[in-house]
This record gives structure tokens, sequence and C-alpha cells, in this order.
């Protein structure tokens, strides 16, 4: 099964990877994270964390774009093109289709990460060729990393029964709300119409929270995230994708090809 | 039609598709029951929009049906039994990875059999070039005509050595030499003990290759059966041909009916409704020095019993 996975996955990548768009996206936002270098100096402050603030708020907005642009397309460009047809009537298993690409496309924006997080901890390093090297960058860059998977299972989710627009739509509304759900939270905590209690606890626990990955405020304020919120922001990314998946899955085990 | 070499059994198959929200279903299959045997090569005749293509899916677990039972190496599709390995398919009009090449593309496809990459390297050269796309196995599929997609596809669905194979529309988008290739690979399979099961629209090739023959039309099944069972024995006519054409007043005159012929160039092709009237007509035409060049006896062709059986489920399907 993890072999018939990993062909997939491997070939999801080679896909993905030979994407114009993609590497047009890239360039812009290496484009945008050297900018910050010039951006720094029209700034009052300390420059390195301007530059470590809006570096990584490029990557994380560029990587949601590459995340969400290439999974929604993801499973629904198999069923356009019908190349779906050949690769399911082999024995290949539905669900381990699913995994195989959204583990292709984690691959591809492991890498993409990787490399805008390398080009702005560059920046960061050389700036005024004075500056100190800042690992937290890439910490935080693993912050953006484990949304961006999110996204992919979600885009995923979506493209197994809808239109990749409607995919789109619904992820990034998703992408909204889930920096949002924590004013979900405190709301319910604070009002006393049951309603809107439980309505703001359940958008809280239901929605995904995005926020829990979100440690670029830290890295840029040279702390980095406590072991504990690590593994606590792993185990919640394992857990939500688990069952984002598993939904997926079973909507598309049952989907007739027409 | 439980018997221990089918391959295959179809019994009671049904199968809609929805169109739009507020609208009934469209049903595409009815109650379709048949039945493929070891070592044979079954055709699957009918016109657009029978319920081929989607009976080709159902078997390949690609859509499901709402009524029916599907029995392959006899066991239930949905058994669980992972059955793909013993199948190979050829969807219509394939669609592949455009940008991989062949030989990438059948080292994925080989991946997902589950074989060693030595294994998929040493079977796929052999494939390909057994379909002519030797020399052209780097190049990337974007690049890669419709015939040589085809041929792609036919290689892909016998990379595994499959022992049932299933094709559609074969023969589609492939030029008459093409066609001759295929009808050949198809042989060559039944030669070394596989079964194939392939729908086509082209009743000539089917009528060459196959043993038995099920045509659809409209969902329903119209015909089954043995092609020589099909066709019968019966002769319908005899075709003389003649040369050089004999004026119609020297016809008239033999008693040859002026509705009897046609001119094909110089000759002319009569036909004659039985032995008796074309030994007479032949006897007659030799007499006046005319040459008989050929005396064929025409039985149905497959062509005429799918047109016959496919016309009367239209006139069926007005009346009701």
């Amino acid at each position: 099964m993890t072999g018939r996975i990993f062909s997939i996955a491997s070939n999801t990548f080679r896909e993905t990877i030979r994407n114009k768009i993609l590497y047009a996206i890239i360039a812009f936002a290496f484009f945008v994270i050297g900018m910050t270098f010039f951006l720094a100096d029209l700034s009052v402050g300390d420059f390195a964390r301007i530059i470590a603030d809006i570096g990584l708020a490029s990557i994380h907005v560029f990587g949601v774009i590459m995340a969400i642009f290439l999974g929604i397309t993801l499973i629904s460009n198999e069923v356009d093109r019908k190349t779906i047809y050949i690769i399911l009537s082999k024995p290949v298993r539905r669900h381990e289709f699913i995994f195989g690409k959204a583990f292709g496309l984690s691959i591809t924006l492991a890498l993409t990460t990787l490399a805008m997080a390398t080009v702005l901890f560059a920046i960061h390093m050389v700036y005024k060729l004075g500056g100190r090297p800042e690992p937290g960058i890439f910490v935080a860059s693993i912050g953006i990393y484990m949304e961006l998977i999110l996204l992919t299972c979600l885009a995923t989710f979506f493209s197994t029964f809808t239109t990749p627009v409607l995919s789109g739509i619904f992820t990034i509304s998703l992408f909204v709300l889930g920096h949002l759900t924590g004013y979900f939270h405190s709301i319910a905590g604070q009002s006393k119409v049951a309603a809107v209690k439980w309505g703001g606890r359940a958008l809280f626990y239901l929605l995904p929270n995005l926020e829990v990955f979100n440690w670029k405020n830290d890295v840029a304020y040279e702390q980095l995230p406590s072991a504990s919120i690590f593994g606590l922001a792993v185990g919640y990314l394992f857990c939500y994708a688990a069952c984002i998946l598993a939904f997926s899955c079973f909507l598309f085990a049952r989907k007739d090809f027409k | 039609m439980n018997s221990s070499n089918n391959v295959l059994v179809i019994e009671g198959l049904t199968k809609s598709f929805p169109t739009d929200f507020w609208r009934k279903p469209v049903r595409v299959l009815e109650d379709l029951s048949f039945d493929v045997r070891e070592n044979e090569i079954v055709g699957f005749l009918g016109p657009n929009g029978a319920g081929k293509t989607t009976t080709i899916k159902i078997l390949n677990r690609l859509a499901f049906p709402d009524a029916g039972k599907v029995t392959l190496f006899g066991e239930d599709i949905y058994s669980g039994a992972d059955f793909q390995r013993r199948i190979g398919f050829m969807p219509e009009q394939p669609y592949f990875y455009e940008y991989l090449t062949a030989v990438e593309f059948l080292r994925l496809c080989g991946q997902l059999c589950g074989m060693s990459l030595r294994d998929v390297d040493s079977r796929s050269e052999e494939l390909l070039s057994r379909v002519g796309l030797n020399g052209v196995e780097g190049k990337a599929i974007r690049k890669y005509s419709k015939g040589m997609m085809q041929r792609l596809g036919l290689a892909q669905s016998m990379l595994h050595d499959p022992e049932f194979v299933i094709l559609d529309e074969p023969m589609s988008g492939l030029d008459p030499l093409g066609r001759m290739e295929v009808r050949g690979i198809i042989r060559d399979l039944k030669a070394a003990g596989k079964t194939v099961f392939f729908s086509s629209h082209i009743i000539s090739d089917v009528e060459a290759l196959c043993d038995r023959v099920v045509m659809l039309d409209k969902g329903r099944k119209v015909a089954e059966g043995l092609v020589e069972d099909l066709i019968g024995a019966d002769i319908l006519y005899i075709e003389l041909v003649v040369s050089p054409a004999p004026a119609p007043e020297l016809l008239e005159s033999a008693g040859i009916l002026p509705g009897a012929g046609h001119a094909q160039g110089d000759l002319l092709v009569l036909r004659a409704p039985d032995s008796q009237e074309a030994n007479r007509w032949m006897a007659v035409l030799l007499k006046e020095g005319f040459s008989v060049l050929s005396c064929v006896p025409m039985k149905k062709r497959l062509e005429d019993i799918y047109v016959e059986r496919v016309a009367k489920t239209d006139v069926k399907a007005k009346v009701q």
C-alpha cells in the first residue's frame, strides 16, 4: 500500500513541480521577500525584525496561494483529464489515491516553503553585511508549512465533490475563518445568550484553528515557540488532517465517474 | 450462466445517472445480463449512448450500479478481492500525464501494479515495440498523436500480463494499418490464453475478431451469441460479377430483372435470389460471350443483424 501511495505522490510531485504557474508564484514570492531588504531601510525601528516580519508574512501569503491553487485542482484535474480512469483501474484503492495526491503536494509545498525561507534567512543574515543569522525563520516557516498542509487537505476534501472554483472559495473562506476562531471562542465565553455561547464553541472546535501554527510574531521578537506549543501544533495538525482526509476518502469512495 | 469457465458474469445490471437537481435521473443501463468465458474474444456493440462505456466503467469500479451483480473470476467485484491485478483496462480515448514520457508512464503503471522496476522496463520495451511506439518512447506524451495515445493505452493495459483485457473502443482514432495491428494484438492475446472484451463501433472489426458478440441499445441487450449463430447459415442472395457489363436489353431478354444488378465500372454486379436463378443467368451470359468473374453466395453480415436489432428497439420505443 505504501508503495502505491509513494508512486502516486512522486507523480503528483513531478506534476506540480512542472507547473509553470507555480514558478511564476515562486518568482514573485522571491521578489517580494527580496524587497524586504530595501523596505527595512525605509522603516523606523529594528530593521532585522522588519525583514523577518514582512518576509515571513510573504512566505505565508505565497504559500497559501500555492497550496490553494494546486490543492483545488489536485483531484478535479485527474477527473477532467480522465487520467484517473487508468490509475484506479490498477490495483489502487481510492483512499490510496487521495493520500498519494495530498502527500505529493505536501512534498512540493515543503520544497517551496524551504526555498522561500532560505532566501529570507540569507537576506536577514546579509542585511548591511552585519546581519545575524536567525534560525527562528525556519521555525516559523515550519508553522507556516503545517498550515499549508492543513489547507491542502481542506482543498483536497472540497475537490472530491465540487468544482475547482467552489473548492477555492470554500478553502479561502476557511483560511480566513481559521485565523479568527479565537474570536469565536471569546465571543462564546462572554455571551450570555445560550445559542451564541454554543454556536461560538461549536465553530471554535469545528473550524480549523490556524493560529495554532502562527509563530511569526514570536520569531520577529526573537522568541521561539516552546516544545509543548510545537508538539500541540503537530498533534492538532495530525488529528485535523486525518479527519479531513478520512471524510475525503469517504466521499471519494462512492464517487461515480461519468 | 454460472459455468466454471466464466471470467465475467453480469446479472441484471441497472444504472442511472442524475442530470439536473430537479429532473429524474437518466437510465443508462436496464437489466443487462451477459457473460464472458475464458479465452474468448467478446465484442460489445452498440450505438453512441447505448451504455457500453458505463458498463465497462462499472467493471472497473469507476461507477457503481443501482442494481445487479457483477462477478469477475467467480467473485463479486465489491467483495474486496484484488482482482484488478488480473485485469487490463484501456479506457475510451485514453488520456495520460502529458509531462511524462511513455517509459515513465509505463513505470508508474508498473509500480502501481506491484511490478519490480526491472520487470517493468523489460516488459515496457517489449510492449512499446509490439504497439509500434519504439523510437518515440522518450518523447513527452503531450507530443503524441491520437493514434500514438491509443497505442500507449493498449500497452499499459497489457503491462502486468493480465488474464482478462477490457478495451473500450480500441480501434478508434487509428488508421487502417493501426487497426490491423490492434486486431493482430487482440488475436495474439487470445493465442496466449487471455480473455478479451472490447467495445467498438466498427462492426467489421468485431465480425473479424470476435467469438461472441453482445449488442446493446439504449441500455438494453438486443442480441447476444456466437457470431456464426447470429449471422446464421441462410444465404441471402448469390452475387455474380459479369464482364463486360451487358446491355439492359440483353438482360431483359434473358429474363434478368432490371433491378437485379448495378454497374461497377466496366463490370455488372448481379444479385440472384437463389442458386437455380444464378445457374440460369450464368448459362445465358456465358452463351452470349460474357465472362462471369465471380459467383459468391452472400450470407447476412453482422452489420445487417446490428441494424435489424437496433432498428427494432427504436420502433418498439416509438410504439411505447
